[in-house]
């Protein structure tokens, strides 16, 4: 079992179980594909994800590679749609994926003693989708109407909106999901194209579940056909346009509350080497309820009910932005204060218990991070995208521990600048008065970003 | 029976029959249990895979409770119990907890106000001293009171006023239960929130905050007897509230019997450029027989791409609604089944409202099959693996079991009624509720 592994990596010195943890990870080669797997006989169950190193950022139509993936199971020469839900759910087989601008993920997860069949008839499908026409049109009709209906929820809204402004003119400006005019370019043959160039495309397979999951082995290298031809896709990266003003969404209706984003785009220079330096910035800004922004927003003022930080990275950039809202009457208030936050925390006034005890916070929840082997696969998957090495993992405590309040000042003051700051306010156009005594204002169409 | 090695690997059975006669009775969930004096119960579970663990709080309090001008009391509440106690002072818990590497949060239902801390296992005597000491000695400070009136009314207005979806919900509980105490919002009305004062909260938390109105559930890197050993220690000394008892048993069950006389359609004015709908149709309390033939139900009509609904108004050359999907929800004294979802733009809703009400009927002759009812059975098995596979989710699964039915012990006697459901269980319940009055809302911007 090897959860008795993590138990005794975190019981024994690090220096001690590094080798243990590591060895908890078993890589290998199936023929020609990368396979990463945990042993895992918890339940007798698998999760088998394989990783394409290639997502949005090809798509020669926006929002391709994502519809690809909605619509693999929409019909082979053999089944039609009905047929192979119905195929899947009579297995109880979950099988979801997740497109980004670098990569894109299926998973499938179902009983160990179903694996033949279920592992089976996604190979099948890989090689023989067809995307049939009439299901495209349903999926191009439902896609395009829930699009424009995105505004009854606000939060989804801004952050697709905010997504956009603040990758402007770099290569991830397009939505992964695409948009009310791509979707009207969609064929059956573009999806089939790009099926078979995941099909192509350098990929690694990560699984966990009892031993009995080492059958897949034979029934992917019968079944399914792949190869890795092709290497990760690369974008053109461009600098992102940043204009200082506050981009206010005008939303239908008397809305009394805004919502709130402030962040930017990040090079792969900003980010590099700094992951662990960054996790800690945002943890410390809005990572739980005693994180800076938090406290300062909520607990001390009743601003808002909730905010958070994030330093996301990716292989060759990052996105760096705080979540929040308030009311109408307060949106304002809140920027200001979300402004000043940045300014204290560049200019490194914080206190040295508020220092540690963040760092205390980040340290103690490391083992949790453990406690699925799924949630444990998807930190392995998001180094190896990276191009990290695992030991980061594992040193993760040691390197949060041996962080100053200068580092984290620094690293604020790199992320957060304020005057490069792309800021959204999503809400009432009433705002515009309030939020004109922080930066100019421009309003903007929420229905163009759709 | 794969559940069987699911439990046995989760909790270490004492004694398994390798032909069982029937899956309930082959399961044991190695729970230790604990009863105080005061009529605490707690449950602990050791599980020393990773030196963290799970501690939920389970108190038999929320949205029923409350009467006309304290809605909402009981969510208020659940965001005061963080501010301090005599010992823990203003805020400091959080502190306390993230600043170990732990996290906390805390939910609000009809039914009950539940309290979670995930923790390395080193906490365990800090935690159990903040939740005694909270349950015992709570801080409601005047201005932590004002200042968090305001948080709760943003939460509001985050999930209700500016949130369609959340208006539909609200809209399709308050139409359903009228005249019941789960006729409430669990948030509370606006007026109610602006107007409830500090010492009305206090009254309220003195009646229903007890130990004899608790359970709690430990799951994870614990010593069981010193956990015990802590528990007794920590919550052994407070006493129990007669109160409470009298509260509950005031509660009669036919006060939650909905009062629907004939079907409700409400076209509600809201920002959704396309309809967003509900249809909603009484049903039973948590426990009732007839409760595990609706579930399959609802999974046959509304879960997974396969499933009648989305088949028929989704999945289809000439989509329908984006989404569409069916749930079973039970509460403690009632129940409901609704169908939810967005339509198409361009649909017409009441020709939709009238298709669907019709289509439902046929469906019990049409869609309930064995083949229908075994994937329904896969489907649950795997779910239930995914609910369990952390300290906390089985921390939820005892700890509601415990609540709602009294007995952690009842989830043997739900796999046996799951796994006793046959087609003419599910087509009677699906002829029966179908025929009932029924609530149906809908949010759309062309509505007046």
């Amino acid at each position: 079992m090897k959860y008795l592994f993590l138990s005794l990596f975190f019981v024994a010195g690090v220096a001690e179980a590094k080798s243990t943890f590591l060895d908890s990870i078993n890589r290998t080669k199936w023929g020609d594909l990368e396979v990463v797997w945990i042993e895992d006989s918890k339940f007798p169950r698998f999760t088998a994800s394989i990783m394409f190193q290639d997502g949005a950022i090809t798509d020669p139509v926006a929002g391709l590679t994502q519809a690809t993936l909605d619509l693999f199971a929409s019909g082979t020469s053999k089944e039609n749609q009905r047929e192979l839900s119905e195929f899947f759910d009579f297995y109880g087989a979950n099988i979801k994926h997740t497109v980004t601008h670098e990569y894109s993920v299926m998973s499938v997860q179902a009983l160990t003693k179903d694996i033949t069949p279920v592992i089976s008839k996604v190979c099948e499908i890989f090689k023989d989708a067809r995307f049939p026409e009439d299901e495209l049109n349903s999926y191009v009709s439902r896609s395009k109407s829930h699009l424009r209906n995105l505004v009854t929820s606000h939060s989804a809204l801004a952050d697709r909106i905010y997504r956009n402004l603040s990758l402007k003119n770099t290569a991830y400006d397009r939505p992964v999901e695409g948009t009310l005019l791509s979707f009207e370019k969609m064929t059956s043959t573009l999806l089939k194209e790009r099926l078979d160039l995941l099909n192509r495309t350098k990929k690694v397979l990560y699984i966990s579940g009892p031993p009995e999951i080492k059958a897949m082995k034979n029934i992917l290298g019968k079944n399914c056909n792949w190869s890795n031809q092709n290497n990760a896709a690369v974008g053109t990266l461009k600098k992102p346009t940043e204009e200082s003003v506050i981009y206010l969404a005008e939303v239908p209706g008397d809305a009394n509350q805004a919502q709130i984003r402030i962040g930017r785009y990040l090079t792969l220079d900003e980010v590099k080497g700094k992951h662990d330096q960054f996790q800690f910035l945002s943890t410390f800004l809005g990572g739980g309820f005693t994180s800076k922004l938090v406290q300062e927003l909520r607990v001390k003022r009743g601003l808002t009910y909730s905010a958070g930080a994030y330093v996301s990275m990716q292989r060759d950039y990052g996105r760096a932005g705080i979540i929040t809202f308030s009311k109408n009457e307060t949106t304002a208030e809140a920027i200001s204060i979300i402004r000043d936050v940045f300014a204290e925390v560049g200019a490194g006034l914080v206190s040295k218990k508020e220092f540690e005890h963040q760092q205390n916070h980040l340290i103690g929840g490391y083992a949790f991070g453990f406690e699925e082997t799924t949630a444990f696969l998807g930190q392995i998957m998001q180094y190896d995208h990276q191009g990290r090495d695992l030991k980061e993992l594992v040193n993760f405590p040691q390197t949060i521990k041996n962080l100053t309040p200068t580092s984290l000042s620094q690293a604020s003051y790199e992320v957060f600048p304020w005057e490069r700051m792309t800021i959204l306010v999503l809400g009432d156009k009433s705002l515009v008065k309030s939020l004109s005594r922080i930066r100019p204002v421009k309003i903007i169409n929420y229905e163009d970003f759709l | 029976m794969k559940i069987l090695f699911l439990l046995l690997l989760l909790a270490g059975c004492s004694s398994v029959d390798k032909k069982p006669k029937s899956l309930a009775d082959s399961i044991n969930l190695d729970v230790r249990e604990l009863k105080l004096e005061n009529g605490m119960t707690a449950l602990v579970v050791p599980n020393a895979k990773l030196p963290i663990f799970s501690l939920y709080l389970f108190y038999k309090v929320g949205g029923k409770n409350e009467v006309p001008g304290i809605t909402g009391a009981s969510h208020f509440l659940e965001h005061m119990m963080f501010k301090g106690t005599a010992k823990f002072g203003k805020n400091s818990m959080d502190f306390l907890i993230e600043g170990s590497g732990g996290s906390t949060n805390a939910y609000t239902t009809n039914d009950q106000t539940v309290y979670y801390e995930n923790l390395p296992s080193a906490e365990l005597t800090t935690i159990l001293d903040i939740e005694s000491d909270r349950l015992a000695n709570l801080n409601l400070d005047e201005d932590e009171f004002n200042k968090e009136r305001a948080v709760v009314l943003e939460e509001r207005k985050m999930r209700y006023e500016n949130a369609p979806k959340g208006q539909l919900y609200l809209e399709m509980i308050l139409t359903l239960f009228k005249n019941t105490p789960y006729g409430t919002a669990v948030i509370g009305e606006i007026p109610d929130l602006k107007s409830v004062t500090r010492d009305q909260i206090h009254q309220y938390f003195k009646k229903f905050y007890a130990p004899n109105n608790l359970t709690l559930v430990l799951v994870g890197d614990v010593n069981e007897e010193k956990a015990k050993q802590l528990i007794s220690q920590k919550f052994g000394p407070i006493p129990s509230s007669p109160s409470v008892v009298a509260a509950h048993a005031e509660l009669k069950d036919e006060m939650f019997e909905p009062k629907l006389k004939s079907d409700i359609v409400i076209d509600k004015k809201g920002e959704s450029p396309s309809p967003i709908f509900m249809l909603a149709y009484p049903t039973y309390k948590v426990g009732h027989p007839k409760g595990y033939a609706l579930d399959v139900l609802s999974s046959i009509l509304g879960s997974g791409k396969s499933s009648s609904l989305i088949n028929e108004y989704t999945l289809i050359k000439k989509p329908v609604t984006t989404s569409i999907y069916a749930a079973h929800q039970q509460l403690e004294k009632a129940g409901f089944f609704f169908i939810g979802g967005e339509m198409v733009r361009g649909v017409k809703l009441e020709e939709f409202r009238k298709d669907l009400t019709s289509k439902l009927k046929s469906f019990c002759e049409t869609e309930i099959t064995p083949r229908n009812i075994q994937k329904i059975k896969n489907n649950y098995l795997t779910d239930l693996y995914a609910g369990l596979d952390t300290n906390a989710g089985l921390a939820q699964f005892l700890g509601d079991r415990q609540l709602l039915f009294g007995d952690w012990r009842f989830y043997k006697q739900e796999l046996q009624l799951y796994e006793n459901v046959t087609v003419k269980d599910v087509k009677e319940i699906c002829q029966e509720t179908f025929l009932k009055p029924s609530v149906f809302v809908s949010v759309w911007n062309q509505h007046k």
